[in-house]
């Protein structure tokens, strides 16, 4: 559906997945917050100048000279090393990915694109080789000494055969850096997500008395797990047909703008069922500093502690005067 | 289910099939009942829409599969007037004054993304999208 | 519609979408009953709407609206969890609508704000 030249297109983005599937190579790199300036310090630490970067140059025409050579010395390696498996089912692609990774450690320009390229390679390994990165230790070790050795062989060829491998030192160190971050963001991540599952099976919502609930907030919230939270809420208002609910946020860590109105959203939606919300846990000074970013508290009732918010629950519950859920807040 | 088929959109009664159709796909495709229920109000505005502002047009409901991610688009058409001014519909505030751009910004809310193409009497074409988590 | 009469109060409970004609033809007869029997409160039951839209939100605030100008209160009872849920994304809160559980809970918003009513003298 291409519209013609003259129409206006505007596009506008909604609330976002987590998982953003863009490609990988970049959100890690976003997560890994490598930046021009983050890239230049961690060369800074290593010492890695320009020198280094026009010795990799040399150690590079030394590497491809021999390139099917030394990538086949890696793959015996890599099968010798991994008893488990009865044989690589795809050799050639197994090669090709030896051959990117270790032989394009000296083809970069060692900028922010470079390291976007490794990450996405590591990725492409960690999919092949699986998530534990003793194999790839190995490797990485057995094609420093290969390069090693073709450096010692080529003899009066380069100026200073001790700078020249001093070069791949340092680029090897920089790479694992940034290997490592990569493998550990995985692990996080891996992990993450069977907490989620396990959020999912629990029922955060707990009935203190005859109508009226309690919504213990605890941990870090994003914008899926609140979601999550206010469902279950929601549903448990009908079942268990509340007229009060208590949500306490004590033991959010950092209640943020963004947090916050999707409390002022989750009152508002038990709000249209008939139950009015007291959120508890929320400091006056922190309240106010909500109000002045902008979260428009009007319509919700705060109490600083959990317990005086449980007695003015039952109070609402039981008064003779305004029902709790007069929209106005009377009462 | 045939989903490829576009719908025609011309009364209310239509409306209400477009919302049913967004939510059998959204229901079979393994969406939440909650995400289910926000997919039919958002096409439910947009088909509302084509009948207010355009009178008649067309409404697509289809499953996606990108790089992955499994989801659901609703695309709504019509030759109507347009929107002259399709930043400003958006931006629209929080109200109920029946305005078009309620309904745009609202469901622009509810699902993932929100894309407009539109121009003063060039018709306009919603296209819309949620994915599964 | 069907708009059944429990004390002084009337409750109509909404079927399924709620069209241009069904909406009219609602207000019109909810007025009318209004009047006739003297009602105090309204309550309108959507728990059969799986889905409102900002027409379906206008709708029900003018049918509130025009139930007061008779003077009688009017209560929405049965909103859904995924509904609630999907209103306020969408960013209507239905302000100024009281709003219960069920029946029994407008019924019983009706009695308390009929009897302060009574016992104070003003609203």
């Amino acid at each position: 559906m291409t519209p013609p030249a003259p129409q206006a297109r505007e596009r506008a983005r909604g609330q976002q997945p987590t998982d953003d599937g863009a490609s990988p190579g970049r959100s890690l790199r976003e997560e890994m917050d490598i930046t021009k300036e983050t890239l230049e310090r961690r060369k800074a630490w290593l010492e890695f100048t320009q020198g280094d970067v026009e010795r990799l140059a040399q150690v590079d025409t030394l590497v491809s000279r021999h390139a099917d050579e030394l990538v086949e010395q890696l793959y015996a390696h890599i099968n010798a090393a991994d008893g488990s498996r009865d044989g690589d089912a795809a050799p050639t692609h197994t090669k090709g990915l030896l051959e990117e990774y270790f032989l394009g450690l000296t083809k970069g320009a060692y900028d922010v694109e470079f390291v976007e390229e490794r990450l996405r390679l590591v990725g492409g390994l960690r999919q092949r080789f699986g998530p534990d990165p003793s194999w790839y230790l190995g490797t990485y070790n057995l094609y420093l000494r290969a390069v090693g050795e073709r450096i010692r062989a080529a003899g009066d060829e380069l100026d200073d055969p001790r700078a020249v491998f001093e070069s791949v030192r340092k680029v090897t160190f920089l790479d694992l850096g940034f290997a490592f971050d990569a493998y550990m963001i995985e692990r996080e991540r891996t992990i993450w997500r069977q907490e989620e599952e396990l959020r999912k099976l629990s029922t955060p919502v707990l009935q203190l008395q005859d109508e009226l609930l309690l919504l213990p907030i605890v941990g870090f919230v994003d914008t899926a797990r609140a979601q999550q939270l206010t469902e279950q809420l929601l549903y448990a208002i009908r079942e268990r047909r509340a007229r009060v609910v208590v949500i306490d946020v004590t033991g959010v860590g950092a209640v943020d703008s963004r947090v916050a109105n999707h409390i002022v959203q989750t009152v508002e939606a038990a709000r249209l069922m008939g139950a009015a919300a007291i959120v508890t846990g929320l400091s006056a000074e922190v309240a106010q500093t909500l109000v002045r970013l902008g979260v428009d508290l009007s319509a919700v009732r705060t109490v600083g502690d959990l317990q005086g918010g449980i007695e003015e629950a039952e109070r609402l519950l039981h008064a003779d005067g305004p029902s709790p859920s007069l929209p106005d807040g009377r009462g | 289910m045939d989903t490829s088929e576009p719908l025609a959109v011309a009364s209310d009664t239509d409306v209400v099939t477009a919302r049913q159709r967004a939510r059998d796909l959204a229901r079979v495709l393994g969406f939440s009942t909650t995400d289910q229920t926000t997919i039919a109000t958002a096409a439910s505005e947009i088909a509302r829409n084509i009948v207010t502002y355009a009178g008649h047009g067309q409404l697509w409901v289809r499953a996606l599969d990108e790089g992955g991610r499994q989801g659901l688009v609703v695309v709504a058409r019509d030759e109507g007037p347009g929107i002259p001014d399709v930043e400003r519909a958006l931006a629209d505030g929080y109200s109920t004054s029946g305005s078009l751009g309620v309904g745009l910004s609202g469901s622009k809310r509810l699902m993932d993304d929100l894309d407009i193409e539109s121009g003063a009497g060039a018709g306009t074409t919603v296209t819309m999208r949620k994915w599964l988590r | 519609m069907p708009i059944l009469k429990q004390g002084d109060c009337l409750i109509a409970s909404v079927q399924d979408a709620l069209s241009d004609e069904e909406l009219r033809a609602l207000q019109n007869d909810l007025a009318e009953q209004v009047g006739r029997h003297r009602a105090r409160g309204v309550i309108i039951d959507v728990t059969v709407l799986d889905v409102m839209d900002s027409f379906a939100t206008r709708t029900l605030q003018t049918i509130v609206h025009t139930t007061r100008l008779r003077g009688a209160e009017a209560v929405i009872v049965g909103i859904q969890p995924e509904v609630a849920f999907a209103l306020v994304q969408f960013g209507l809160t239905l302000e100024g609508i009281p709003t219960a559980l069920d029946l029994d809970g407008g019924l019983a918003l009706l009695r308390l704000g009929a009897s302060r009513s009574r016992s104070d003298g003003h609203e």
